[in-house]
């Protein structure tokens, strides 16, 4: 079944992006199985103030593909579909949010995927309502069972170098470690960990969850992780579309500086000047 | 003679179908039908594509669903 949602009309338009040229002015486009992505930010539809306000953010950030949840209607005040205000050229990633174990997981994704959703799925497998944190066992369960149901599986997890092993050998197609918990806008907390992730990576890493400003989503992008996804930061600023545009050009200087080649830091001083000046004794 | 009705429940409420409706008109009569309503009948998650041939049946237990906003 594939991506539904307008992808080759999204990769039909023109390049807005310098930053989106690799090292050799080649194409950097995201791969996630086998499928083209030029945006490196996922953003997420939650938490905005309205849904006009959550389609110019989704605009301005750039994204192609956009996350949802799956929930029941309410029958007694059936509102608008939050799909309704998407631009036709986004691509739906939906999640499992609410499922607390592997077995709620796999019924939502076989329902999305059921009702005409993409085959994609963000599993999340959440037990734990204070820190939202992931299970790593069901989440190992579920996307296991998902890949052999012909799932394209993107875990969120928690920065662990040998889960992400574990779900790369049963098949998943990127890797979704939490930078942070979600919605704490703490950056990087769990950076080592998610540096290790990067370095031994077989499927993208997609750091998620606990971006808060775009700095520390540049930093993510010069770490090496080859996307990341974003929705408190963006969705609870005051000027969501303006955040949404900034940490577009941040995941896009990131990347450009993993590129170009950071330096190594220094404990001392390295003049950028020449030290021999006019004030030189002789 | 028209047949009696069968009671579905649609997302925990007890809903009157026509013998033999489908889920599509049982949608569209609820004005759920829509390019991403999801459904999932006595556990089971319903092909988009039977919506139109799946017919209700006394007692079956419907969840209707869709995208809703999330990260």
């Amino acid at each position: 079944m594939g991506l539904r949602g307008g992808l080759e009309a999204a990769t039909e338009e023109p390049d807005l992006g310098h930053a989106s040229e690799g090292r050799d002015g080649m194409n950097d486009s995201l791969a996630i199985a086998g499928r083209e992505l030029r945006s490196r930010l996922i953003t997420g539809t939650g938490k905005y103030p309205s849904p006009e306000v959550m389609r110019d953010a989704v605009i301005a950030s750039g994204c192609e593909l956009v996350t949802v949840a799956v929930g029941r209607i309410d029958l007694d005040t059936v509102e608008e579909a939050i799909t309704d205000y998407l631009p036709d050229d986004v691509v739906l990633l939906p999640n499992t949010a609410g499922s607390a174990t592997p077995e709620d997981a796999v019924r939502i994704a076989r329902l999305a995927r059921a009702g005409g959703l993409p085959d994609w799925i963000k599993l999340e497998v959440i037990p734990d309502p204070r820190w939202l944190l992931p299970d790593p066992i069901g989440t190992l369960q579920a996307a296991e069972q998902l890949v052999d149901e012909g799932f394209t599986v993107l875990p969120y997890v928690f920065p662990d170098p040998v889960l992400q092993k574990k779900l790369e050998a049963v098949g998943c197609a990127a890797v979704m470690p939490l930078a942070s918990p979600i919605g704490s806008g703490s950056g990087l907390k769990l950076r080592h960990a998610i540096e290790i992730m990067i370095e031994q990576a077989e499927v993208p890493v997609v750091v998620d969850a606990g971006l808060g400003a775009p700095s520390q989503a540049a930093e993510a992008m010069e770490l090496g992780a080859d996307a990341v996804l974003v929705n408190t930061a963006i969705a609870r600023a005051d000027d969501p579309a303006a955040m949404a545009r900034a940490f577009r050009l941040a995941v896009d200087a990131g990347r450009a500086a993993r590129h170009a080649g950071l330096i190594e830091e220094h404990e001392t001083a390295e003049a950028s000047s020449p030290t021999g000046g006019l004030a030189a004794r002789s | 003679m028209r047949a009696e009705a069968v009671t579905v429940t649609v997302n925990g409420r007890a809903e009157e179908a026509d013998p033999g409706e489908t889920v599509e008109s049982l949608l569209d009569r609820l004005g759920l039908a829509a390019r991403y309503a999801l459904v999932e009948r006595n556990g089971e998650p319903v092909e988009r594509g039977r919506y139109g041939e799946v017919a209700l049946e006394d007692g079956d237990s419907l969840v209707v669903a869709r995208p809703v906003a999330g990260g």
